[in-house]
């Protein structure tokens, strides 16, 4: 959905985000396998792992939508070029009324 | 207003019914986001930051009570309890899921409201100045023929799949309060005698290659508009880009030809049509039309109120609003009412359900059931009595509307930015409302008159930033977000794009440096009455640019 994605190296950890399809709400894999609305919850992916949990991730498509790959750091702190935007959507109540 | 017949009822229904079943389809799996997009897009619906976007279709921005109060009912059961309004007088739900879309469509159509062509490469919803019908300074009621070209663009099929979206407005009057010259295509009802017809603009916009649209043909008969603006598609679609969406709008086909040569395409078109496929627009169809807008039964009245100016001596607060939130009715004794959704600390745009229900209460009570969206995000209330203008004013300051500041600095156009827009590179709310508080003593923004501020979050420009007075722009600079300050653009009949003065400013930069420009603006205009634009204009960019860079 973003108009540019950066990509990733395969060693570059990385977080599998996207949203809910029936909600739209930003969400994020968990570590066992789920999708989460807390951003806190992600799991950290490298390499082929994190490439298969984005495979399957984008077979879900009547759970999640547009699952892409997210930097973080090993543990988890959003970061990189994106972490302006992806920290909006991790914190929607920053969102002017978001917190409504 | 106009009221639906049965085929348009009729029609919106099925286009409901249609939309659920894609919708279950997409939940279930069965149809994947690629396929649905085009589909959801069709409808409004947008999958943005936080939570898919509804766009609700307010034709030319005129709404019902009954409609208003089924917007703050969707914003109550499907939102967070606000909706927001746009510069194309549309509103738009931020928080609204897939799953209950299907249901707000059904609600939307019982009051004839719908979202098809508010999103998508279609001719999208067409926009007036939002005192037609009530402006002292208008020809004629510019909404009936807003309503001809909504029915004619609807649905049309050979304008459904054009290279870009595509935006129409309209305006009646001399002064342009419908920004007609930064659409693709901008119309002016014109008459001449007896006879009315349309000065035609074609190929302005903003966005990332703003350009002020170029007078196609100073004259086109009523009768003939829509053969016309027909003409003007088809050239467009035949060769406007497919190539590259970013020099995909008529502008960019307008700019790369040349003006006379897209004029003599354009014309040449016109001519080459045949007497089978014109369109009959007949006098009769045209009054018919015409009848759904006639003016309210406004009594008689003179022209001053008693019970207004005892109201203004009493309340100074009051007083003042009177002075920046009326404008002059063409009949004696009433005046339009701005209704302010720019109060300090708010979302410029925003309205909460209950303040949405304020104000169709208001409608209803004081203003003839006549409620309209301005492109400048605030509502109006067309035609109020004088004497009634004080009930109106407390009932909308006891709902927190009573800001004062109609085309003041703090009523500013601002797009909603990264806060919830996923092509935004930067916020555009906070910084528009730190910018409102240096600005919050409501003496201090009525000494400065008149002046416009646009900000937008990307250089989609949807806050409009080239045409403001003063323009903010916000970028992304390696995850920081600067905001780049123009200078001079104005959206009104002497529309200008405005220039960027220099680097960008980190975001708590920006109010001093707003503050500094207006500040050397009252310092150098030739009196109050000097508004900022016209001494911008006068004296030059170079000054204000100087004085926006200055240290603190």
């Amino acid at each position: 959905m973003t108009s540019v994605r950066p990509k990733l190296k395969p060693e570059t950890p990385k977080a599998i985000t996207g949203w809910a399809t029936a909600t739209g709400r930003s969400v994020w894999l968990a570590a066992d396998g789920s999708w989460t609305e807390d951003a806190r919850q992600l799991a950290v992916f490298i390499g082929d792992e994190a490439e298969a949990r984005l495979a399957a991730s984008m077979k879900q498509e009547g759970v999640v939508t547009d699952p892409y790959f997210m930097e973080v750091t090993e543990t988890g702190e959003i970061t990189g070029r994106e972490t302006l935007r992806e920290s909006m959507r991790a914190n929607p109540s920053l969102a002017h009324g978001g917190a409504a | 207003m106009y009221r639906y017949d049965q085929f348009d009822a009729q029609i919106v229904r099925e286009r409901v019914a249609q939309f659920r079943g894609q919708v279950a389809r997409r939940l279930s799996g069965d149809l994947l986001e690629d396929e649905f997009k085009p589909l959801r897009l069709q409808n409004g619906v947008y999958l943005q930051l936080h939570a898919y976007m509804l766009r609700i279709a307010i034709p030319y921005g005129q709404l019902s009570p009954r409609q208003l109060r089924r917007l703050a009912e969707i914003a109550r059961d499907y939102d967070k309890g606000y909706g927001h309004f746009t510069t194309r007088q549309n509103i738009q739900f931020n928080w609204v899921a897939l799953k209950d879309i299907p249901d707000v469509l059904e609600k939307l159509a019982e009051v004839e409201m719908h979202a098809i062509q508010t999103s998508g490469n279609c001719i999208r919803n067409t926009t007036t100045d939002h005192y037609a019908g009530a402006a002292q300074d208008e020809v004629l009621d510019p909404r009936a023929w807003c309503e001809i070209i909504r029915q004619w663009s609807t649905f049309h099929p050979e304008f459904a799949f054009l290279p870009r979206k595509f935006k129409i407005a309209v305006t009646a009057a001399e002064h342009d309060r419908a920004a007609i010259r930064v659409h693709d295509v901008g119309l002016h009802i014109r008459k001449r005698g007896d006879e009315v017809g349309f000065e035609v603009h074609v190929g302005g916009g903003q966005g990332r290659t703003p350009h002020i649209a170029a007078l196609v043909n100073p004259f086109v008969p009523e009768d003939r508009i829509l053969d016309y603006l027909e003409a003007i598609m088809r050239v467009y679609n035949r060769y406007g880009r497919r190539d590259n969406k970013y020099k995909a709008r008529i502008k960019i086909l307008v700019s790369e030809l040349g003006e006379a040569e897209y004029i003599r395409q354009v014309e040449e078109e016109f001519a080459a049509q045949r007497p089978d496929e014109k369109i009959d627009l007949p006098a009769e169809e045209i009054a018919r039309i015409h009848a759904y807008f006639a003016p309210p039964p406004l009594a008689e009245k003179s022209a001053g109120s008693k019970l207004l100016d005892a109201a203004k001596v009493a309340d100074p607060a009051f007083a003042r609003w009177t002075r920046t939130n009326l404008h002059p009715h063409k009949t004696p004794g009433y005046a339009s009412v701005t209704v302010s959704l720019k109060p300090l600390g708010v979302a410029p745009g925003d309205a909460t359900d209950a303040q949405m229900e304020v104000v169709a209460d208001l409608a209803e009570q004081y203003g003839y059931g006549d409620i309209r969206v301005s492109h400048a995000q605030n509502l109006i209330l067309p035609h109020v009595a004088l004497d009634d203008l004080p009930a109106v004013y407390a009932a909308l300051d006891a709902a927190g509307l009573g800001a004062a500041n109609e085309s003041r600095i703090t009523d500013m156009i601002v797009c909603p930015g990264l806060d919830f827009c996923n092509l935004a590179n930067a916020r555009s709310i906070p910084v528009a409302l730190e910018v409102q508080k240096i600005f919050a003593d409501p003496a201090y923004e009525e000494d400065i008159g008149k002046l416009h501020i646009n900000v937008s979050g990307c250089i989609n420009a949807c806050g409009h930033h080239h045409v403001g007075h003063i323009g903010i722009l916000g970028v992304d600079r390696k995850g920081e977000e600067f905001y780049q300050i123009l200078l001079g653009g104005r959206a009104d009949e002497k529309a200008a794009l405005g220039e960027i003065v220099g680097p960008g400013l980190r975001a708590d930069d920006v109010p001093g440096a707003i503050h500094r420009v207006v500040e050397y603006y009252r310092a150098q205009r030739t009196s109050p009455a000097e508004k900022f634009i016209d001494t911008l204009e006068r004296l030059g960019h170079q000054p204000f640019q100087d004085a926006l860079y200055a240290a603190d």
